[in-house]
Parts: structure tokens; sequence; C-alpha cells
């Protein structure tokens, strides 16, 4: 995981700049009338430049016959994507490739062209048509599914999204697509090198995001996360896609915000306070469902939390939590044990089954085992049943605080630099200058100068040490 | 301990938050003397009393509804009969209390009641008649007067919100900070009377505003003035002062409030600073325990040094209830044994209390709580059954209560259950500063690096916005079906 929150440079980094070779001087001339697939397929290996042809390609014909014609193939039924390469011909075959996907009647490509170009294409060219890389990629996941495989999806766009973005650090269309994908045929772990990144960066002239790209992709991220058991990623991933900003709530977010609620159950026992960013609409809508009761019955009352389970199956079913809520029910006296070491030095083996409801010795001697075992609780237990609990051993190596205060250089060098191209803004400047003219300068640069300003180090000092 | 939960359906007075009552006994183990206390109070506030002791302590209920019956007639109002004897019907119907009819004890004054009845409709009448010729002359004092009158009149005859409505009228015709300051002792006195504690504060706020027009007028006159009258000003000043302490005291304690309740009460002037409030509405004694209780459930040890018992003037209310000043001894040498019994011995004089009764329970688990914590401060480990000893419970209940404080981080220690020992919990406070210190920066790191997020992300306008067209609810729709 990139914990320091900068742009990472994408895997694969190889951006030839190599412009085709052929250069012409027609394809400006072309009249918009007499266009067919051979004079665009000839402009297109005659175009040096990506921007040119870009416009040339959008311009050229009407709407609908612009995408018949790219779906059509040459006179002689040749494919035109046979005489194209993907290395000097990538934004025609981009155009070519996403009008054949959503043309219903066109031959779909071979997929063996769709996967080349998607390992193959320079990013840089695909950049001057975004909206045509969405459509690819959308044409690409109905294309899989058409077939009734939307497995052979994951690889091609896989590709695309490690290529496309300057680093992966950017959310572009491709992200949530894919990783529905990935979440729909459960491959969990082809999703671990994009979630791997988080998103820091959003740029709408990389791609023609809405709001919904956003949640889609930090919901289907966080399932898949939390199907790997990764759960602290997936509560990050839930957290951020329900406390979005927003004037209204998405029924994305309350779900996001369900699952969010559960992985905490699993992962630390307790739900943590709801974002203060989170739409309040969401915190009422969920005390209203049952698991706002499953939370607050958790995790003492376990024969509630059961009954809760067993009344609401077929909602939980249908909401597709089943597997969360059980484990996060698996789990309940685990947390009950690790709430009893606080209190306890020592405690019969038949005093813990009482205060977390199992009633067989047996079961919660192989229950503290296993805690053991996974070091989540630290005791010890005697022959005649005793259980002694211990405070776990602490233990900080230089290094580790190394790591930290170097961490923590990043974030603040990062944030500097953001506060300086915060400062070369035109509309902050110009609001800078205004509030000067109101003669309210002082305090307006004491709230801008929250976030730079101070010499750096100790920006945390207004972190409450409570 | 007998404990009975009883739904409140007895009085009509009390506010209508369904408070629980207890039955309380009265024997040696739990002395109380009726007649004794009763005697400290006088008028209304003895009947809500005795009424309140009619449904807490069966025992003394005969006792009680023939003192009611006899404070009945020197007041004005013949309802009263109705509700005293609900009151005592509804203890009787209890199942394990054995009672005598009321109509075999005592009997109904009925000639007395037709006369009051005629007379306060009478004086209802000739109130009503002189206000409207006030009203219609436009005499300001008059008017004001009126509407005081005929609220003293509806108290006097228990009619609470006519009385609170025509005080609450005269403050438009008040032409002085003293009438304002009048006009809120009255409501005071009323809404106490009437146990509505949640109305206190906002009177006591005005009419401090008022004291201090008042007194800023009379020092503006004083100067100009001989040097005489300051004096007696603010002697004046300190009675009206010690009331309202005394009214705002109450809205603490009603808020469950016991620590800012106790600074105050224990802030209460001389008794006769008090003036008739003394009696009317409360007795000197009523201080010492309301003000103990408080104290010794809410205040630090040495709070409790320096302002309960190095306190002249509150010594002064304690002699009234010389219990009082053992339960605080006890608890000043940490004898904490005695201190629990002498609460358990004098619960019912605290149930019976209309002011305090709802809090006895709960200002006893606290003082209970704070002396298990103050026991245990002094130890690294102790066992549990010298604990037991030292309170005068069983090891179980000790154990049960140690525990219940850990939990609530009341004690910093951990029990250990095999060998019943407590011990106290060592900290390693670099361990635990390393600890916090990498576990906030990686919050900070995380919270900075979804708020850099946010930012772009309204920098960009995605944010959710409310469904414009089908279409896009649909997209919405669709999405959520592909996961």
């Amino acid at each position: 995981m990139n914990q320091s929150g900068l742009p990472t440079p994408p895997p694969t980094s190889a951006t030839s700049t190599t412009s085709p070779a052929q250069s012409s001087s027609n394809a400006a001339g072309q009249s918009a009338s007499d266009v067919s697939l051979a004079s665009i397929v000839a402009t297109i290996t005659s175009t040096s430049s990506p921007s040119q042809l870009n416009q040339y390609l959008r311009s050229c014909a009407s709407k609908d016959v612009r995408e018949v014609l790219l779906a059509s193939i040459l006179p002689g039924s040749q494919d035109p994507l046979t005489l194209l390469n993907t290395r000097d011909h990538t934004l025609g075959m981009l155009y070519i490739l996403s009008a054949r996907l959503h043309t219903v009647a066109s031959d779909k490509p071979l997929w063996h062209h769709i996967e080349s170009f998607c390992r193959d294409f320079i990013p840089e060219h695909a950049r001057v048509a975004p909206d045509r890389v969405t459509l690819l990629a959308t044409g690409i996941r109905q294309l899989a599914e058409v077939e009734g495989n939307p497995k052979l999806a994951i690889a091609p766009l896989s590709d695309l999204l490690a290529k496309y973005p300057p680093t992966l650090s950017h959310l572009t269309t491709i992200h949530p697509i894919f990783l529905t994908i990935c979440v729909a045929t459960r491959h969990f772990s082809a999703a671990i090198p994009v979630l791997a990144h988080s998103i820091t960066t959003i740029d709408l002239s990389l791609s023609d995001l809405t709001y919904h790209d956003n949640l889609v992709y930090h919901y289907a991220g966080g399932i898949a996360l939390a199907a790997l058991k990764n759960w602290s990623a997936a509560e990050e991933l839930f957290e951020i896609c329900a406390s979005s900003p927003g004037t209204a709530a998405s029924a994305i977010q309350m779900e996001a915000l369900k699952k969010l609620v559960l992985v905490q159950l699993i992962y630390r026992g307790k739900t943590s306070p709801p974002s203060k960013y989170m739409h309040p609409i969401l915190m009422r809508l969920f005390k209203a469902t049952p698991y706002a009761s499953f939370t607050n019955a958790y995790p003492l009352q376990r024969d509630y939390l059961r009954t809760i389970v067993e009344n609401e199956q077929q909602l939980f079913t249908n909401e597709r939590t089943l597997g969360l809520i059980t484990q996060a029910l698996d789990r309940a006296p685990r947390w009950a044990i690790k709430k009893l070491t606080t209190t306890y030095l020592t405690l019969h083996l038949s005093d813990i089954g009482r205060e977390v409801g199992i009633s067989d010795e047996n079961k919660v001697k192989s229950l503290i085992l296993s805690m053991i075992e996974c070091s989540e609780i630290s005791a010890e237990l005697s022959a005649d049943g005793t259980v002694s609990f211990s405070d776990p051993p602490v233990k900080f190596e230089k290094t580790d605080v190394d790591r930290v205060l170097s961490q923590a250089q990043q974030q603040d060098a990062l944030l500097v630099r953001l506060e300086k191209e915060m400062e070369r803004n035109k509309e902050y400047l110009t609001k800078a200058v205004k509030s000067k003219d109101d003669a309210a300068w002082g305090p307006a640069m004491d709230e801008d100068g929250a976030f730079g300003d101070r010499p750096s180090g100790n920006w945390a000092e207004d972190m409450s040490f409570a | 301990m007998e404990i009975d939960y009883i739904e409140n359906e007895v009085s009509i007075l009390q506010p209508p938050a369904a408070q629980r009552r207890r039955i309380r006994p009265v024997d040696d183990a739990h002395p109380f003397d009726l007649d004794a206390y009763i005697s400290g109070y006088s008028g209304r506030t003895a009947l809500d009393r005795l009424v309140h002791i009619i449904s807490t302590c069966p025992t003394l209920a005969p006792q009680a509804l023939k003192l009611a019956f006899a404070q009945i007639e020197e007041l004005r109002d013949p309802t009263l009969y109705q509700t005293v004897m609900n009151a005592y019907d509804a203890v009787a119907d209890l199942p394990e209390v054995q009672l005598p009819p009321t109509s075999e004890l005592y009997p109904v004054n009925t000639v007395w009641c037709e006369e009051v009845t005629k007379k306060n409709q009478a004086e209802r009448t000739k109130l009503e008649v002189e206000l409207k010729t006030y009203s219609n002359n436009m005499i300001k004092e008059s008017i004001r007067m009126g509407h005081r009158d005929l609220g003293d009149f509806y108290r006097a005859t228990g009619d609470y919100t006519q009385a609170l409505k025509h005080y609450t009228k005269s403050r438009e015709f008040c032409s002085t900070s003293q009438h304002v300051l009048d006009m809120c002792l009255s409501v005071l006195e009323l809404v106490i009377e009437q146990r509505n504690y949640s109305h206190i504060s906002s009177y006591v706020f005005k009419a401090e505003g008022a004291l201090d027009t008042a007194n800023a007028a009379a020092a503006s006159n004083s100067t100009a003035g001989s040097a005489a009258p300051p004096p007696k000003r603010s002697a004046e000043r300190d009675q009206v002062q010690s009331k309202l302490d005394f009214a705002m005291a109450l809205f603490h304690l009603g808020q469950a409030n016991y620590e800012k309740a106790a600074q105050l009460f224990l802030k209460i002037g001389p008794p006769d600073s008090l003036g008739d409030w003394i009696g009317k509405l409360v007795a000197p004694g009523d201080f010492a325990v309301y003000g103990t209780l408080c104290a010794l459930a809410s205040m630090s040890r040495s709070a409790i040094k320096s302002q309960l018992t190095g306190n002249a003037i509150f010594s002064a209310y304690i002699e009234q209830e010389p219990y009082v000043r053992d339960l605080t001894q006890s608890y000043l040498s940490s004898d904490f044994k005695n201190v629990l019994e002498l609460l358990e011995r004098y619960s019912t004089r605290h149930y019976v209390d209309i002011h305090i009764y709802s809090h006895v329970y709960d200002l006893t688990n606290l003082i209970r709580n704070v002396a298990v914590v103050l026991y245990f401060q002094p130890f690294q480990t102790i066992r549990l059954d010298r604990m037991s000893a030292a309170f005068g419970w069983t090891v179980d209940e000790v154990e049960k209560e140690v525990v219940a404080l850990i939990q609530s981080g009341q004690i910093q220690g951990r029990v250990d259950s095999q060998n019943k020992i407590l011990k106290a919990r060592k900290v390693d406070h670099r361990a635990e500063l390393f600890a916090r210190a990498i576990k906030t920066a990686a919050e900070i790191q995380s919270t900075n690096r979804k708020l850099l997020l946010r930012m772009r992300l309204q920098q960009a306008d995605l944010v959710v916005k409310p469904p414009k067209s089908r279409r896009e609810q649909d997209r919405a729709a669709e999405l959520l079906q592909v996961d």
C-alpha cells in the first residue's frame, strides 16, 4: 500500500514517444461528405499528430454514420485492424475498436486484437480521446458478458488500467469497471495491484468521470479487500465511499456504510464514530436498519445477536452481507474475551464461558488457545483450567520510529508542495486579494495558513493526545 | 433491603415523568420520627410531604393521613382531600400492605369543604372583577397587584397553571426591578412547590438580572443621599441571593447534576437569610442532607474537607441532622463500612423527602463507588477479603463492584479472580507514548490522504447529487446490481 499518498509512477512506464513515421498533408483536406472506411484508415496511417487525428475522427461524417463506418470492414472483407499496428496507430485503433464494440450489427473484434491493443497502446495518444477509452472499457465488459465469460475481460482491462493513467493514483473510468468485474467474477486478487495505490488525484481531462465512478470504485474495492480479509484497507475504502462529498446521499454510500460497520466489528470489535463528512441522512437511515441493533448488541449479547441474524436472514442474504455478518458473529466471543483481559488477571475457563455465553468449557479452551496463537491476547493456560492474562509485550524498534518519522516528513513535504500550488492558483489569489481589499487580510491569512506556513515538523501539534 | 417498584399514579402534583417509587420500611433499623419531621414544615409543603410519606411508608400511612387531614383545614383547597385519599388508597391496594380503609379512620369534614368552596368562589369573583376594573382604568400598578393577588389565590387553591399564568402576566406591568424580583420569587416558590425543576433556572436568571438593576439603582441613590441605606440593602440582597442559590441548587439536583448542586447547597447563607422559605418550602435539616449527600457523591475528598467540614454556616444546618456529621466524619476517616451503614440506616429518611427521593438510589451508588475507589487508591495490590471486611460485603459482592468500576474506568487495576486479589495496573508510559505516537502518525496520514481525495473530488465537482433524471437513477440501479 502506498502509505504516503504520493502519486506513484505506473509499473510500465515505457512511454515511447515515437510518433508515426509517415507524415502527410491530406488529413485536413478530407471532405466530410465522401468519407469511407478506406479514407479513414488512410488518414489514420498518414496523420502524425494525435490531436489533429482526433479532431478529424471526431468530426468526419455525422455521429451515427461515423460509428457505423468505423465499425464496418473494408471492401474485400478485409479487417482494417490488420492493416494498423498498435504502436503506430493507437488512436485510430482505439476509435475503431470502441465503435465496433458498441455497434450492434458489427463484427465483434477478435479478442487477440483487444488484448494486444491493451498491452501495447501508447498512453499519451490514447489520452487525447478519454471518452473513447471509456467506451472501449465498457465495450470489453459487455463483450465478455455476451460471450458468457466475464472473466475474459479481466486481463485486457488490467493491462489497460496499468498503462492508461500517468500514475495509479489517478482515478479513471476504467477503475470502477475493472473492479466490478473482479468482484462479480470473484477474482479478488486480480485487483490487488490496483488497490495497493490509493486514489489521490482526480483529473477530469484524463477521464470523463462522474461521482458514480468514484463511489463504485471505492465500494467494489472495499468488497474485494474485505473478501481477501484485508480489513484495515477495506475499512478505509468503505469509509471513503460512505463519506464522499455530496449534497445528497447515494444508495451505494448506504451499502458502503453497512459494510463499513460490519468490517469494523470484525476488525476492531466495535465501531468507530462516523466520519464528520458523512452525509447526516446516512446515519439516520442506518439507525433504522437491523445492522444498527446488531452493532449495539455487539459483542456481549450473543444470543440476541443470533436472533437478529436468524430473523433478518432474508434481508442479509439479499443485501449480500450475510458472510460479513456471520464472520462478525463468529468473532464476537473473541472480542468479549479481549475485554476481559483488561479487567482480570486470572480467570477460570468456566467463568470466561459464563461471561461470553459459551457453556462448553472445551470450546472456550480451544477459543482461548487459538486467540493466543494469533497473538490476539497474551495469556497462559494452566492445567487446572485457570487462564492468566498478561499485558501484551510492547516492542518498538528504532527502525519503526525512523520509518514513521520519514513518512511524516514525506507527508509534510507533500502538504507544503500542495500549499504552494494552492498559492499559485488563480482562483485562490483572486479571493485572497479581494479579502485584502476588504481589510480582512489578517484573519484570512491565519485561516489559510492552517496547512503550511508553520515551520515543518510541528503540524501535528494540534492533534489532541487525549 | 426490600425493593419494590410501583408506578407513580398517586399524586397529580408530580411532574409527568414516570418516577418510580420504593416502599420503605420504618423500624428499629430504619428510624424515622414522623412528628418531629413534619413539625419543621408548614402549609402546602407539609401536606405534599405527608402525601409522599403515605405512598412511601405504609406503616406510617394512617398517622400521616391523620396529620394530613388536620393540615388540610388550615389550607384553602378542598380537592386536597381527594389527593390524600387517592394516595392512601393506592398504597392500601398493594397486595403486601394491610391497611384499614380511609372511611374507618377519619371523617372528611364536609361542612368545611362546602364552606371553603363557597368562600373561594366568592373571592375569585371579587378578584377577577377588581382586575377587570383596573384593566379598564389602565392603572399599571393596580393591574400588577391584581394579577399578583389572583396568582396568590390560585396558588392557595391548588390551580398551579392559572397561578403561573397570572404571575407571569403581572410581569408586563412591573415598573421597578423590585417588582420583577418579587414576581420571580413568587414564581420560584410556586415551581419549587410544584417540583417543576426544569423551570427554575430561567426565573433564577431573571431574578438575578432584576437584583443587579435594583442594586445599581440603590447604589446611585445612596451616593446622592446618606450612607445609611447600603448595609440594609445588601442584607436584603443576601437574603434574596440565598433563596436564589437554593432554587438553583434544586434545579441542578433535579437535573442530576450533583456536583453543581453540592456547591450551591454549601454556599447557602445562614437559616434566617432564607426568610419565610424555611418551613414554607424547606427545613434547615434538609440542607444538611441535600448538601452532604451531593458533596459525598461528587466532590473530591479535599474539597469536602475544605468546603463542607470547614464551613461555619453549613455546620449550623448539620446541627439539625446530627447523623450527617457522623456520615461526613466516617467518610473523611475512611471508615466506609460505617458510611454505608449510615446511608442504609437513614435511607427511609432520604426516601421520604420529596426533593431528593428520586436521586437517593443514584447518590448512594455514587458514594459507594467513590468509597471503593478511595479505598483502593493507596494500594498496589489488595486481597478482596480485606476489602470485603472493610465494606461489610461478601467477597463476591466486592468482586462484582470492583469489576464494574474497572470496566467503567474508575479503577485502574485488574482482578486476579482465582486468588481474589485486586492489582493496580502498571503503566509503561514510554511504551504507551510510542504506541500512541505511531498510531497517531498512521491516523494523520490516512486522514490526510482521505481529505486530499475529498478536496480533489470537490474541486472536480464529483459530488453526489440528487438524481435529475430517470436515466441517472437507472444507472445507479444498474451499478448496484452489478456487484
